[in-house]
């Protein structure tokens, strides 16, 4: 343990050192150091005990929200906290929620691979199975909060003997299309991005139904010039597709908000401001769950801490846009003269649901203020503790924008207060057992890092050539042919 | 008969364990010819099977015309042969409540009576119903109604019948009816005066006992002791300039106040000449309270000391000649001890009726003591407004004992059987007369009653009573107008009236047709019709036209007012309650009445209008009356009185006299039913027969417990950022002005908000034919909230309970949203009189509607006639509408509300009108369904829709008709008329929704001198441009 203690020095990659870039694989590693790695926790016949653990209470929870979702359906919406001013409660926080996590997926490996923002490969597998995940929680919970759930499919374009279509001027119809879009779009953009890897996997596998599972999975890669060309021209346009939606989803969800005419939800500033929380709490989630999976898997020399500090570097900026439309709202609603948004404002900050708000401003605004220094940066823990308290404050965010807009709009006499039931919390934690059963299924049986593209920023991959920094550097001159190609045949081989 | 069970052998062969011990109901069974008596009961029936049953009996109802003469229904038997299924009828009936009768109009839809709408012929109705008796639909069809008759034998329950009843009975009433005793309501019914001299004269030993908790006995004693006779008092508002009211709630607690109602709201049409000023001193806050110019609150016991000061201010500063044979009463009313607030209410009281002499009122309650309706009467006459607004009738009251004899004679072996007709006498009796251990007393107990309530459980005969709507009866409107009332369904549940039964005492089983018809017969009625004639049109009118009693004016009594000025003396002496002595006074329930609707889940769920507390009564008291005694809203309290206490809760609410603490009665039923056990505590058990209206000193304890009442508006106390932002809409929400001002400025309410050009985003749609608007007078609003019941009825809106209201999920499509006011600047701490505003408000029907634009499956659309229509069957219930709604008027079906219903219940709905599922939005259509009726009347006759031919039932039983409805396309219309009206403003016109429905101004009426002006928001500067909408 001390000697392991004593080494652990080598896997601090976040000093800047003017000369050269440091490395984005630790470690001295090879591609098949790499491929063993990742490969070896599919492969590893022994599932870890503490897998077990997790999986076991992720499925107990996930039998909490089939429970409550079946309680709901056949009893009715009523036994939610739901009530007359306050038409969306937890249901819709909760949607909200899942769909800004599920953005941080899409972010890393589609606006970060067209910034050419190298040190994303490491954790793009991971985020992007995380956004579908949280897109699928998500997703249901619009499902199964309209009251007659046994119709829902009408809010779909679907041609009928009626003639009745969707009333396309409602944002609720708009978020139909943009959040089954992105879940579309991402889906394949993560599926497509992992059959490389399938196929590494498939290469090595022994167990003819592991051989057959993963061959289909695989799609029929060879890893011929000719894919990888192809792969990369798709994964670039998928890239491109998936950048506008990264924005539109959740402007899209604003809408829902913003195109309404309650004091609080009815502002201009929201689609900017729910995009930047939703990479806010992307980001907050992705580091929640890296840091006990780099733990445990032992990782940290793919995921590097340094990996983490540009996560942490992200979650301070987008926490200070947040924390600048917050203000913005303020200053709007005092600088607008409308009474009734003044005091929507006045009454978020001061009124019944003030807790709620001073939990959203400590977790949000003041929590990533910690990410000024880098000490606190690089120290796991703390980064972790911190991400949590970020998660839980953009939940609060969403419940303070949906509750307490809803609760006191313009008549004094149909002002309310909400509270939720067991039911409504229970769905809730229920939906994390969807989410961590998903996700641990993926631990175990996928690649949860993209090998091909890791090795193609390993200094390996260049002919020998120098570190890291030919891509950040001005110039990458010797771009001859596809670089991760080479990578991936020197594997294969 | 024990040998037939014993064999030789000396076995005993039997086949069941009733037949071995031989119980009663084994022996009652032997006896009849048919042992099932449930054969020929009324199964829990199908729309569908019941309708069969009843198309079935109308058939073999022919068949019996054969050979016995049939009970007719006219109406019914002219329609007969033409009758078209599915299309409603109406049928003039009434109801009897508090001694006086009521008319209805009930809606009658194949053979189902679906819902009551007042009777437009009836003096006391003139077309509309209050909020209790529109629930009597529902009470009829209450599945908690009494089926049969029961005999309790032994602490055991037997159903019987009424032909095992009626040996039983002739033998209890034994041959001369010595030892028997009748308790029965008071009434006004000439058929049950006939038949309880017919009782009387058959059985003349027997005795005869009235007792009701609510009647007006004070206002009769207070007459006789005026006049030697016991008169009625008939304000007649319409000739009221200036309305004085002590603690007189007219509007709402009154038996003529659907009429009060309308004569006073005509009188606020404002003109400096003809709205009146409507002056109120009372110990709560009441509905009246809240329509008064100028009000001031005043304990129960010191009312009396201030009707004294006013008539000493009369006398003493105005010189006003009082009857010769008051000096006496007159020498004991001064203008000492007031305080400040009085004493200037009091001086400005005098001038104004002096300034108006004829064409004032002064109004006592019934909470009242005679002396001080005896004062009332000298005054009114001293002022000339006798015959003008205000006359008296004489309906001949008859007789009889009360209660407290009746207990007498139970406790001294007197009575021997006792007959009780009605009432529920173990409830509502005196808590110190002790009715419910002398009960026992008497050997047999018969009471018939709707319910199988805490009476019928101590009886030893129970008998299920017909329902109103199933019965033959008669009674006296308040003016003595006579009024009918015929049955609207054969009883559903093998009911008799309270006639039948004593037809059947006295041997004769009259059926309640040919009671009420020979009454009328006899009572010379006719005129120069023929009887048969004459019969016919007063059932289809429901009211003999001209009936009314002509006026009298006895002269006064100077005995009487002698005994009068006693009394006065020593009211007058009755010191003001404080903290350590507080009143307790007893209010009737604005819902539940007497506590007998307390079954009516319409009633319970019916937010009281100043509290909006629903399921519950509370114990009101203002904000620093709380203060000082240490009690908080919310807190639970135990009141107590004479060792007799019960727990309330404390509901703080600005308005009501210092230390006067209100209680309704009528809750804390134990035998009503499914829906009203338990539901408050009972007031009945702190109230004693010598003061039947108020407790002196009660205790009031804290039990240290909370307890939430579930209204439907936030309480009075709230955060400080709500309560600020509170004072600043509301002023332009209800829009209010003096009538000075308002006559100084008519576009005074136009002024009062402040918003940029509306410029429509789209081209808006052009309307040919008809778009429909609404306006609401909240200068007629009384906050009587008969509206909400009106469209609970007509649109079939469920019933929720308590924890679903106290979760804020009433399903009520009309609100009545109250808000109090203080004068700016006031001290929050301090503050313990507001005035009261009520906005009655419903989906407005925006042009622009927010709801139907973020839809999306486009389950609420506008209509070609510009209203915003829900589509049932499209809604997927996402509640974005609701969220969207800036009325907040969309009610969202949380749960099936209407699983559980009995099929009995069912039938009242309204066929006409969708009955909502799970899971589905819904609010106000504007009664869609009667548009779309009149219109597709129009169209088949060919002829336009008729101004005023379409009437939503808010509108229909509003009694201040301050509700208007009609077709903004036309120009003749009133609706379009009341547009132009510069009392008219759309609330929320800002946020460019381009509402339908359209807001009267209030405008209150202070004396010239009391600047208690009833501003709203400031005015903005004429030089500023304020939006101008289309709508």
């Amino acid at each position: 343990m001390t000697t392991r203690t004593a080494d652990l020095s080598y896997l601090n990659n976040t000093t800047d050192d003017p000369v050269g870039r440091p490395p984005l694989v630790l470690g001295g590693r090879t591609f098949g150091d790499v491929t063993n790695t990742v490969c070896g926790i599919v492969e590893n016949p022994r599932t870890p005990p503490l897998w077990y653990v997790f999986f076991g209470l992720s499925l107990s929870l996930l039998g909490v929200l089939g429970a409550m979702i079946a309680y709901l359906i056949f009893t009715g919406i009523g036994v939610w906290g739901l009530q007359s001013p306050v038409g969306w409660g937890w249901a819709i926080v909760n949607f909200v929620f899942w769909v800004g996590i599920g953005h941080a997926g899409t972010l890393i490996s589609a606006i970060l691979f067209l910034l050419r923002q190298k040190w994303r490969t490491s954790i793009n597998r991971f985020a992007e199975a995380m956004t579908i995940f949280a897109v699928a929680c998500a997703g249901i919970f619009p499902a199964i909060h309209v009251g007659r759930v046994w119709v829902v499919y009408w809010l779909f374009p679907i041609p009928n003997q009626m003639s009745m279509w969707p009333n396309f001027r409602s944002p609720l119809l708009w978020d139909v299309f943009a959040v089954s879009t992105y879940a579309t779009v991402s889906l394949l953009f993560w599926y497509m991005g992992m059959i490389p890897d399938l196929a590494t996997i498939r290469d090595r596998a022994k167990h003819p139904v592991r051989k057959i599972a993963y061959g289909i999975l695989a799609l029929g890669w060879r890893s011929s010039n000719r894919h990888w060309h192809r792969f990369e021209s798709a994964y670039l346009l998928l890239a491109a597709l998936a950048t506008p939606l990264v924005l539109s989803v959740h402007s899209v969800v604003s809408f829902d908000f913003a195109v309404s005419i309650i004091p609080g939800w009815h502002t201009t500033i929201f689609p900017p401001y729910f995009v930047a929380g939703a990479i806010f709490s992307g980001f907050a989630m992705v580091v929640t769950l890296i840091i006990p999976t780099r733990a445990i898997f032992k990782l940290e020399e793919i995921i590097t801490l340094r990996h983490l500090e540009n996560m942490a570097k992200i979650m301070l900026a987008t926490g200070m846009m947040v924390g600048l439309a917050y203000s913005t709202e303020f200053f709007m609603a005092w600088y607008s003269g409308n009474a009734y948004e003044g005091f929507t404002f006045l009454n978020r900050g001061f009124g019944p649901y003030a807790w709620a708000y001073w939990i959203m401003v400590s977790c949000n605004v003041i929590v990533p203020q910690l990410f000024w220094v880098k000490k606190f940066r690089t120290n796991v823990v703390l980064l972790w503790i911190a991400s949590i308290l970020i998660n839980v404050g953009m939940w609060f965010e969403r419940f303070v924008i949906v509750v307490s807009s809803l609760s006191r709009d313009f008549l004094p006499s149909s002002w309310g207060y909400y509270s939720p039931t067991f039911v409504d919390v229970l769905t809730f934690v229920g939906s994390f057992g969807l989410f961590f059963t998903l996700f641990l299924l993926f631990l175990r049986f996928g690649p949860m890092i993209g090998m091909a593209e890791v090795k193609g920023v390993m200094p390996e991959a260049h002919h020998g050539r120098g570190a890291h920094g030919d891509y950040h550097g001005d110039v990458p001159t010797d771009r001859d042919g596809m670089i991760p190609v080479k990578a991936k045949r020197e594997v294969v081989q | 008969m024990s040998p037939l069970n014993t064999t030789e052998s000396g076995h005993k062969y039997w086949r069941s364990l009733d037949e071995l011990v031989r119980t009663p109901e084994f022996e009652e069974a032997v006896k009849r010819e048919f042992p099932d008596d449930e054969w020929d009961r009324l199964p829990p029936a199908s729309r569908r099977s019941f309708l069969k049953v009843m198309g079935a009996s109308m058939a073999f109802a022919g068949l019996t015309g054969c050979r016995w003469p049939a009970e007719e229904i006219v109406p019914f038997a002219h329609r007969s042969a033409d009758r078209v299924p599915g299309v409603p009828q109406y049928f003039a009936t009434a109801i009897e409540l508090a001694g006086s009768a009521l008319g209805m109009v009930v809606t009658s839809f194949d053979g189902r009576p679906i819902k009551a709408e007042g009777n437009p012929e009836h003096p006391d109705s003139l077309g509309a119903l209050t909020a209790t008796t529109q629930a009597l639909i529902l009470e009829m069809y209450d599945p908690d109604r009494s089926r049969h008759s029961v005999q309790r034998l032994g602490g055991q329950d037997f159903s019987r019948t009424w032909a095992d009843f009626d040996p039983e009975f002739g033998s209890m009433l034994g041959a001369d009816g010595a030892g028997v005793a009748v308790l029965a309501a008071p009434s006004s019914s000439p058929s049950r005066k006939k038949m309880r001299q017919a009782f009387e004269t058959r059985f003349p030993e027997s005795s005869w006992f009235e007792w009701a908790p609510v009647t007006d006995r004070n206002e009769g004693a207070g007459m006789s002791m005026a006049f030697e006779t016991s008169l009625r008092v008939v304000p007649k508002l319409d000739h009221a300039q200036v309305i004085v009211a002590f603690d007189a709630d007219f509007l709402n607690d009154h038996p003529a106040s659907l009429r009060l109602t309308r004569q006073f709201a005509a009188g606020r049409k404002p003109s400096a000449e003809t709205m009146n000023r409507l002056w109120v001193a009372e110990p709560g806050m009441t509905g009246t309270g809240a329509m008064a110019d100028q009000r001031v609150a005043v304990s129960l016991g010191r009312v009396a000391a201030l009707l004294g000061a006013v008539a000493a201010a009369l006398v003493n500063d105005h010189h006003v000649e009082m009857p010769g044979a008051a000096n006496g009463l007159i020498a004991q009313c001064s203008a000492d001890g007031l305080v400040e607030a009085e004493a200037a209410w009091v001086q400005q009281v005098a001038a104004d009726l002096i300034a108006h002499r004829g064409d004032g009122t002064l109004m006592v309650g019934r909470r009242q003591p005679p002396a001080v309706h005896a004062l009332a009467a000298v005054l009114n006459n001293a002022l000339g407004n006798v015959n003008r607004s205000v006359t008296y009738v004489d309906v001949g009251a008859q007789a009889a004992e009360g209660i407290e004899e009746l207990v007498e004679a139970l406790n001294g072996g007197q009575v021997e059987t006792l007959l009780i007709l009605g009432g529920n006498p173990v409830y509502d009796a005196p808590a110190d007369v002790g009715f419910h251990e002398a009960l026992s007393k008497a050997k047999h107990t018969i009471h018939l009653s709707l319910y199988r309530d805490e009476t019928s459980q101590l009886c030893e005969w129970h008998l299920p009573e017909a329902h109103a709507l199933e019965s033959w009866g008669d009674g006296l409107a308040w003016d003595g107008t006579w009024t009918l009332a015929q049955p609207l369904i054969a009883p559903l549940f093998d009911g008799h009236t309270a006639i039948e039964v004593l037809s059947r005492a006295i041997g004769e089983k009259a059926v309640g047709y040919d009671i009420v018809r020979s009454t009328f017969a006899d009572a010379g009625l006719a005129g120069s019709k023929s009887l048969n004639d004459a019969w016919r049109s007063a059932l289809h009118n429901g009211v003999v036209p001209g009936s009314a009693l002509s006026s009298a004016q006895p002269p006064f009594s100077s005995e009487g007012l002698a005994t009068a000025a006693a009394a006065l003396t020593a009211l007058a002496a009755r010191p003001a309650p404080t903290a350590g002595r507080p009143e307790l006074v007893f209010a009737v329930d604005p819902k539940v009445f007497d506590g007998r609707f307390a079954n009516n889940g319409w009633l319970q769920e019916l937010p009281e209008a100043l509290t909006t507390i629903t399921w519950d009564n509370a114990l009101l008291m203002s904000p620093l009356t709380a203060r000082d005694m240490n009690l908080k809203d919310g807190d639970l309290v135990t009141v107590e009185a004479s060792s007799r206490f019960i727990d309330l809760p404390v509901y703080v609410l600005p308005g009501p006299a210092s230390f006067s603490l209100t209680v309704w009665l009528g809750y804390g039923r134990e035998g009503a039913g499914q829906v009203g056990n338990g539901v408050g505590a009972s007031a009945y058990r702190l109230r004693t027969v010598g003061n039947l209206w108020s407790v002196d000193g009660p205790t009031v304890t804290s039990t240290g417990r909370r307890y939430a009442l579930a209204t439907t508006q936030d309480h009075w106390a709230i955060d400080l950022i709500g309560f600020e932002s509170r004072q600043l809409r509301v002023g332009q929400l209800i829009r209010e002005a003096s009538l000075d001002r308002y006559l100084e400025d008519p576009e005074t309410f136009r002024h009062m908000d402040h918003h940029p050009p509306l410029v429509s985003l789209w081209k808006e749609k052009v309307y040919e034919g008809e778009q429909w608007g609404m306006a609401i007078d909240l200068n007629a609003c009384t906050g009587c909230n008969a509206c909400i019941v009106a469209c609970q009825a007509e649109n079939n809106v469920p019933v929720v309970g308590r924890d679903q209201v106290l979760n804020q999920r009433e399903m009520h499509w009309i609100r009545l949203d109250r808000y109090f006011k203080t004068p700016e600047g006031a001290d929050l701490d301090e503050i313990d009189d507001a005035q009261v505003a009520f906005q009655p408000m419903t989906c407005v029907q925006c042009e622009m509607a927010p709801c139907e634009q973020v839809c999306p499956v486009a389950a609420t659309q506008h209509t070609e006639d510009g209203l915003n229509a829900m589509v049932y069957n499209r809604c997927v219930g996402t509640r974005y509408c609701a969220n969207n709604c800036p009325l907040k008027v969309r009610r969202f079906n949380f749960f099936n509300y209407h699983k559980d219903l009995e099929e009995v219940s069912k039938m009242q709905f309204n066929p006409e009108v969708t009955v909502r599922s799970r899971g589905v939005m819904e609010k106000c259509s504007f009664c869609i369904q009667r548009i779309q009726q009149v219109r597709i009347t129009s169209g088949n006759e060919n002829c336009p829709i008729t101004d005023g031919e379409i009437t939503p039932a808010c509108a229909q039983t509003c009694p201040a008709q301050a509700i208007h409805f009609g077709n903004l396309n036309d120009p003749e219309s009133v609706i379009s008329a009341s547009r132009e009206n510069p009392r008219s403003y759309a609330t929320l016109a800002e946020l460019n929704i381009k509402p339908r429905v359209h807001y009267m101004a209030r405008l209150r009426n202070p004396a010239g001198n009391s600047e208690q002006d009833a501003g709203g928001p400031p005015e903005h500067g004429h030089d500023v441009p304020h939006g101008k909408e289309s709508a």
